[in-house]
């Protein structure tokens, strides 16, 4: 009767974010390792199955599919400490054991092979629940298994259910250093299926986690294992509301609807405050911690665990906080205010342009040394940079058909490389979505004419700001670790229907300040001085940036070997 | 002198003629004659000049004693008859003896074993009329019980004056000084026990038979021709007889039943003193009869402090009679008109708890007020220590049986009060069994109140205290909570105790501190209000989204149709499911489902019309009634859902009807924007899910139409959450947490928010919490209820024609019409969308293939209209929220902060200047 979420973790980076995550949630129900309850978890007030179901012993059991091709993460979990609480017929290991290399049409052709096995599983799992709302998938979007098959499964899962919810918790590549050399050709593959199959998806990326991680944990080089305690963090942060009911948000529509008015632009981003490392002592640092706060941090671009590139006219088109802890509503209604008339946080401007907020209980029994933690779920425009860096990426490879061989080797590619084009066609489109939302005129645009010139303005705009906003991006986040500046109180003019009005504003008076428009970010932070990097990028931008930087412009690194 | 007791006293006519038959004179007595008997008085007077030189006591008392009851002898041959066939009468009998009736009526003659209690009319108005032609024929009969136990049973005896002439004494004049003196002393110590004597007789103006003159006291008059120094002196002391006249009258009506119990301690303690009085002038007899120097000055010095006691209690029973409207009944009775109905009306209200007795209309002074006169009285005369001690002791006296009503309330919580004279009213009418559909807190509002101008002043300053503090043991007796069977020792008995204050304190607070315990932790308060938080304000929803999620197919009919038992159990599987919050309410049994036809705006829109919030809105009831009535028959389930929570006694005093009231209309308007949150939602899925909204459509045109109805739902969407977010954690949690802080504060002692004191004060806390939700929810002002309830309206259409729109899409978008599939859509996608379409063939051949154009121009059509209706009305509710958050309810502020950007990117985000400075302020 609750609404019960069944987890699909696919791949190697998806079970290991589950193996974290589900003794996080063990330990915030009060659930032993072996599945029964622990002693003391008699507050009660929480909905346990939600996530887990009872045996007929009374033990919790995580309503989780783990499915790897490759035994190595599996195995770890098996032998873990939590490896009691799983239902063993829950596993499934690819048959021969060897993953799929890194390859998503592999990670999809043997989701074909494996799909009745697998789909036996859910449908086994989803029977058992009363009213079943949907599925959380994890994974990742690099790899073979994580993408391929996390396609393949979301593409079944949605002709199958088509009336349930589809969450996915996508781990991006690292777009800088990332591994696993065909990365973007995974992940403009996998971004098809996400755009069109799954309903939300929570955008993580491995570049920010890890920075987060390493500022946070204060460690040179986190490990996986840190980065995914982050991840298992946002999520059991994120379904809170559900675990603990309260007046509103208790199921995954009404939290994930509010997110997302328009279909397609569905990828959400995440902060979360204030992060603890459990094993760190460094991070266990107590710091007062009030709504204010906390509402300013998870709008702090440094806390975002996405890495995007906020252009000029970025902006949020919904955000809902996810307040846990003893909190004063009015102190949240004041917060709203107060971050209302900072211009803290910029919406869209043809729609409704709220912060919600929903108010949880935290966990009775893992002692919190923060009175306040909050968790940021937000809907930005900015997200669209990382799909053009996605996109760029993959252009560059598919210009030079690198490593096309491994693909057209597998069952989606034999016939020819359509698939690949149509995902293109698909992300570009999505990407559009989200600029055209940036645009005032969103609902009316005037004239197909004029509609056309603003866009060819836009595209120019934003490659010259998307150069230069990296190192505003730079800039930003250093100037986030200093406190901020108290801005002077401005006539606010919140609700304006004109965008330029609202937007314009921000930009001019940020341009006045700064040498250039490299440093409106749309966040009002007063630049630093200018910097060689800038003053060339104003030059000449195909040097400068990342792309100047890294040596994007040619084949990647580790493919010149 | 000293040595008289009481019996003597009471008994003096038993006595006199054995004394007199002990000394031997009895036989001459008998035989003795009138003018013998003068005779021997101007003997005796002759005789007594010489005795007060001698000392012995014997022979003074056969000197003097002789004549004087040789005098006497004459009247009491006939009366001693009388007496001896009459023995319980005797002690009243004494002033016939005096009158000397030598013959006995009659009629009263057959049967003397029985006295007449048919004729006890009939002696006195002949004696009276008929006394000058008929013979003097002076006869007493028993009279039949009054309700008063102290009352006379004995007829009035005829008046001296209407005796025959042969009776009448010698003229005065013809006396010497002496025997004068002698006479009017005999005379007085009559007078002074309320019978006429030889020279001194009543008044014309008195007459015996007419209660209010005996209530004034009989007023005296001596026959002419005394010695003027005398009768000077005997006219001082004659005041006393009136007095006690007045007194014994006073006594004997105010000890009738339906005067009350304190009305009867005051006439006993009253009658104590009469009797300590008759032994004094039994006293004074002796004196008399035995002192040669006893004269009339001596009797005077005697009776001089007795005199001033009789007064202060004469004064004290003519103020209550006063009070009765016994006395002057003709004058008052033009000015108790008022009165007078009020009266009636509370006659016919108590229906007949007062006694049959009672005259209807008129006041009858007991129980408080009595004690509120003889208060009043010792104030006044506080400086007269004589009047005080006597005053004082009274009041003791009086209060006494006040005091144990009183004891019994304050410690026991029940009344026994027969005589309706306590402070505290009982209206036994008013059971608690009518709790269930008390909406208007009859019972305990109305059940005990107070006599207000009953109250004796003594308590007038802790009556609420008292009042409450017999209701809260009376609500404690009633559940058994708390034993209170146990005598209460070591309590004050009146109202002079010391600790007669801090007894009603300490009991107060006693029945105040059990009431909290029996209602907060025998009967569990606030685990009650928290399961009536659960269902009602669901605080923690997920089991009523479960709820809604099964009973959907039911909720969604007509209200008529609905079965509410089927909902009923498919709740209270809901509440059983482990998990829920409910699942660990021990309450949950109570919970029951109701359909109200009435939806929520029309019944909270009478109600706000009722009492009156704004004027001019009255006016347009008639109109809206006739629109409510329309409305109400599309009611459906979904709109008429409503909870009824059933709660048992002592509780249900804090959770009355009225209070269920408000939990329901509170529920049924979170309930509203849950619902259509809910379609909201399913529109959201719908959008997000079909084929025809989710792909990108090569028609700009459609496209466009998309983002419009996208933009509108997530508009929509905010509104409801919004509100919604506002209600629950900006209304009802802090305003629920103030309550729930000033319940546990009294626990936890000190610190935080004053706690709940009383038992009341924790009932109107809890009426508050409801009332400021309710206003802060806008539910108490019409205008907001209308436009809120356009607003829903609006969003509920527009969530109804998702379907409509998503059809209509299908055939009007060029991609998904065609055969082809489209190039945005998976494979799958399309296969399966295709295999919808198939299915759904029939209907839509059926359907006039009209243009495609002409189809997307009525799409747009409606969803614009959706856009204005729905940007119109939310910047009215958003105008005047402001409006009434700058003049009414500050945090209405708050909710339009909240919604004003829900309308951002219409032509109707105005409110700028306003919101900006509302919000700034």
């Amino acid at each position: 009767m609750p609404r019960e979420i069944i987890t699909v973790q696919a791949g190697q980076c998806g079970n290991s974010i589950g193996s974290q995550f589900w003794p996080q949630l063990c330990q915030e129900h009060g659930i032993s390792q072996d599945g029964n309850l622990e002693d003391f978890a008699t507050e009660g007030g929480d909905r346990k199955d939600v996530f887990f179901y009872q045996s007929d012993d009374t033990r919790y059991i995580p309503r989780a599919i783990l499915i790897d091709l490759e035994p190595r993460v599996l195995n770890g979990i098996q032998t873990g400490p939590y490896k009691n609480i799983y239902n063993p017929e829950n596993f499934f290991v690819g048959k021969n054991g060897v993953g799929a290399a890194n390859n998503w049409g592999d990670g999809y052709q043997t989701g074909e092979l494996v799909h009745e096995e697998v789909m036996e599983m859910i449908d086994r799992e989803a029977d058992g629940s009363d009213s079943l709302e949907g599925f959380m998938m994890l994974h990742s979007i690099a790899g073979g298994t994580g993408s391929g098959l996390g396609s393949f499964l979301l593409e079944r899962l949605n002709d199958r259910f088509p009336k349930k919810i589809i969450q996915t918790y996508s781990v991006f590549p690292d777009t800088q250093n990332d591994n696993v050399v065909v990365h973007p050709y995974n992940s403009l593959l996998s971004m098809r299926r996400l755009t069109q199959n799954a309903d939300s998806v929570v955008v993580l990326d491995n570049g920010a986690l890890s920075r987060i991680a390493a500022d946070r944990l204060h460690v040179q080089e986190p490990s996986f294992q840190q980065t995914n305690q982050l991840v298992s963090t946002v999520m059991s942060a994120s379904t809170t509301p559900l675990r603990y009911p309260g007046y509103m948000h208790n199921d995954l529509v009404s939290i994930v609807a509010s997110l997302i008015p328009t279909p397609r632009c569905h990828f959400l981003m995440t902060s979360y405050t204030p992060f603890t490392g459990a094993n760190v002592e460094q991070a266990k640092t107590v710091r007062k911690t009030t709504v204010l706060d906390v509402m300013r941090r998870l709008l702090q671009p440094k806390n975002r665990m996405v890495s995007t590139i906020p252009g000029k006219k970025s902006c949020y088109i919904s955000i809902l906080n996810v307040i846990q802890g003893d909190v004063d509503p009015t102190d949240v209604h004041k917060s709203l205010l107060r971050i209302r008339e900072r211009k803290l946080a910029t919406f869209i401007p043809w729609g409704p342009a709220s912060i919600q907020v929903a108010l949880t209980k935290k966990s009775p029994y893992i002692p919190m040394n923060h009175r306040v933690s909050g968790l940021m779920l937000a809907n930005h425009t900015s997200i669209a940079t990382l799909f053009k860096r996605i996109v760029r990426h993959y252009d560059t490879m598919r210009k030079r058909n690198a490593f096309m061989e491994g693909y057209k080797k597998t069952a989606p590619f034999a016939d020819n490389l359509n698939e690949f084009d149509e995902a293109k066609e698909v992300v570009t489109d999505l990407i559009a979505e989200y600029e055209a939302a940036e645009n005032a005129d969103y609902l009316n645009p005037e004239g197909d004419q004029a509609a056309g010139e603003a866009g060819d303005k836009r595209v120019t705009n934003l490659k010259m700001s998307n150069q230069q906003q990296s190192k505003a991006d730079l800039i930003a986040e250093r100037q986030s670790n200093l406190p901020l500046p108290e801005d002077p109180p401005v006539a606010s003019d919140w609700n304006s229907a004109d965008a330029r009005t609202v937007n314009v504003s921000s930009g001019e008076r940020q341009s006045d300040i700064s040498t250039g428009d490299a440093s409106s970010t749309g966040l009002r932070e007063p630049a630093t001085k200018g910097s060689g990097v800038r003053q060339e990028g104003g030059a000449d931008l195909s040097g400068v940036g990342r792309q100047g930087k890294e040596g994007l412009d040619g084949l990647p690194k580790d493919a010149k070997k | 002198m000293s040595s008289s007791s009481n019996t003597r006293a009471s008994s003096r006519v038993e006595r006199k003629p054995t004394t007199d038959t002990g000394s031997g004179q009895g036989k001459p007595r008998a035989s003795a004659q009138q003018d013998r008997s003068r005779n021997e008085r101007s003997d005796s007077r002759a005789t007594q000049s010489p005795q007060p030189s001698t000392s012995g006591t014997s022979h003074r008392r056969t000197a003097s004693g002789t004549q004087r009851t040789n005098r006497g002898v004459e009247e009491r041959r006939t009366e001693r008859v009388h007496v001896s066939t009459r023995e319980t009468l005797t002690k009243r009998t004494r002033s016939p003896e005096r009158r000397t009736a030598p013959s006995s009526h009659p009629v009263e003659r057959p049967r003397p074993a029985e006295p007449s209690r048919t004729y006890s009319e009939d002696p006195r108005p002949k004696s009276k009329v008929e006394a000058p032609e008929v013979p003097w024929l002076p006869e007493v009969s028993l009279i039949p019980h009054t309700s008063a136990p102290l009352a006379s049973r004995i007829s009035i005896p005829p008046l001296a004056s209407q005796a025959p002439q042969a009776l009448q004494p010698k003229p005065l004049h013809e006396l010497s000084l002496e025997v004068q003196e002698a006479a009017i002393l005999e005379d007085l110590l009559m007078v002074f026990m309320g019978y006429e004597g030889q020279y001194i007789r009543f008044s014309k103006t008195y007459n015996p038979s007419v209660e209010k003159d005996r209530l004034a006291g009989p007023g005296y008059k001596i026959l002419p021709g005394l010695d003027p120094s005398l009768q000077d002196l005997t006219t001082t002391m004659l005041k006393m007889a009136t007095h006690y006249g007045a007194i014994e009258a006073f006594v004997e009506v105010q000890s009738r039943e339906e005067f009350g119990a304190v009305n009867h301690a005051l006439c006993a303690a009253i009658r104590k003193l009469l009797q300590d009085y008759l032994i004094l002038v039994a006293q004074l007899e002796t004196q008399f009869l035995t002192n040669p120097a006893f004269t009339l000055h001596v009797l005077n010095l005697h009776t001089l402090p007795t005199s001033h006691m009789m007064f202060q209690v004469y004064s004290l029973a003519h103020a209550i009679l006063k009070r009765n409207s016994l006395l002057e009944e003709d004058l008052e009775d033009s000015d108790d008109g008022l009165d007078d109905i009020e009266n009636i009306l509370e006659t016919l209200r108590e229906e007949g708890e007062l006694g049959p007795g009672n005259i209807p209309g008129k006041k009858i002074c007991k129980g408080g007020s009595v004690l509120g006169l003889i208060t009043k009285r010792l104030e006044t005369m506080s400086g007269d220590p004589a009047a005080r001690s006597l005053l004082t002791s009274l009041l003791r006296d009086a209060s006494r049986p006040y005091m144990m009503m009183l004891n019994e309330w304050l410690h026991h919580g029940s009344i026994k009060d027969p005589h309706a004279e306590f402070l505290v009213r009982e209206q036994k009418s008013i059971r608690r069994e009518r709790l269930e559909e008390d909406y208007t807190d009859e019972y305990w509002e109305r059940r005990y109140t107070i006599r207000d101008h009953d109250v004796p002043p003594q308590l007038e300053g802790v009556k609420d205290k008292v009042l409450l503090a017999g209701k809260y043991l009376n609500v404690v007796r009633e559940c058994g909570g708390v034993d209170v069977s146990k005598d209460v020792t070591d309590v004050p008995r009146s109202f002079d105790d010391n600790r007669f204050l801090d007894n009603v304190n300490s009991a107060y607070a006693h029945a105040n501190e059990s009431l909290l315990q029996l209602l907060l932790t025998t009967h569990a308060l606030p685990a009650r209000l928290r399961s009536l938080k659960h269902y009602f304000f669901l605080d923690r929803s997920d089991f009523f989204s479960s709820f809604l999620e099964l009973g959907n197919s039911e909720l969604s009919k007509p209200v008529k149709k609905v079965n509410t038992s089927k909902l009923q159990s498919l709740l209270d599987i809901v509440l059983r499911q482990p998990g829920s919050v409910a699942a660990q309410d021990p309450f949950k049994e109570d919970i029951k489902i109701e359909m109200n036809e009435v939806s929520l705006t029309n019944s909270l829109t009478r109600v706000v019309n009722i009492s009156g919030i704004e004027q001019g809105e009255s006016l347009q009831t008639p109109a809206t009634a006739q629109t409510s009535n329309e409305s109400d028959k599309a009611a459906i389930g979904f709109t008429s859902l409503q909870l009824d929570y059933s709660v048992p006694f002592p509780v249900s005093l804090v959770i009355s009807r009225k209070t269920v009231w408000r939990y329901q209309a509170l529920f049924r308007y979170l309930l509203s924007l849950r619902y259509l949150e809910n379609q909201l939602l399913t529109s959201w899925q719908t959008h997000n899910r079909a084929a025809s909204w989710s792909h990108k459509s090569s028609n700009k045109e459609t496209e466009l139409l998309k983002r419009r109805v996208f933009t509108l739902r997530a508009r929509m969407l905010v509104f409801v959450q919004q509100l919604l977010y506002f209600c629950t954690a900006e209304v009802i949690e802090p305003n629920w947490q103030a309550l729930m802080a000033r319940l546990n504060a009294k626990e936890d002692g000190k610190g935080g928010p004053s706690p709940v004191r009383t038992v009341d004060e924790l009932m109107q806390d809890h009426v508050d919490f409801l009332d400021t939700c309710l206003k802060e929810c806008m539910l108490t002002n019409s205008r907001l209820l209308r436009v809120h309830s356009k607003l829903m309206q609006t969003c509920t259409l527009f969530a109804s024609y998702t379907g409509h729109l998503s059809r209509e899409l299908e055939r009007t978008d060029p991609d998904l019409a065609g055969v082809e599939k489209p190039a945005h859509m998976n494979q799958s996608q399309w296969a399966r969308y295709q295999t919808h379409r198939s299915q759904r063939q029939g209907d839509s051949a059926s359907n006039p293939p009209g243009g495609e154009d002409a189809r997307l121009e009525k799409m747009w059509e409606i969803v614009k209209k959706c856009e204005f209706h729905f940007s119109r009305h939310l910047q009215i509710l958003l105008d005047s929220l402001n409006h009434y958050a700058a003049t009414e309810t500050v945090v209405l502020l708050g909710l339009c902060a909240r919604l004003s950007t829900a309308n951002q990117g219409t032509q109707y985000s105005g409110l700028k200047a306003d919101g900006d400075a509302a919000v700034q302020a």
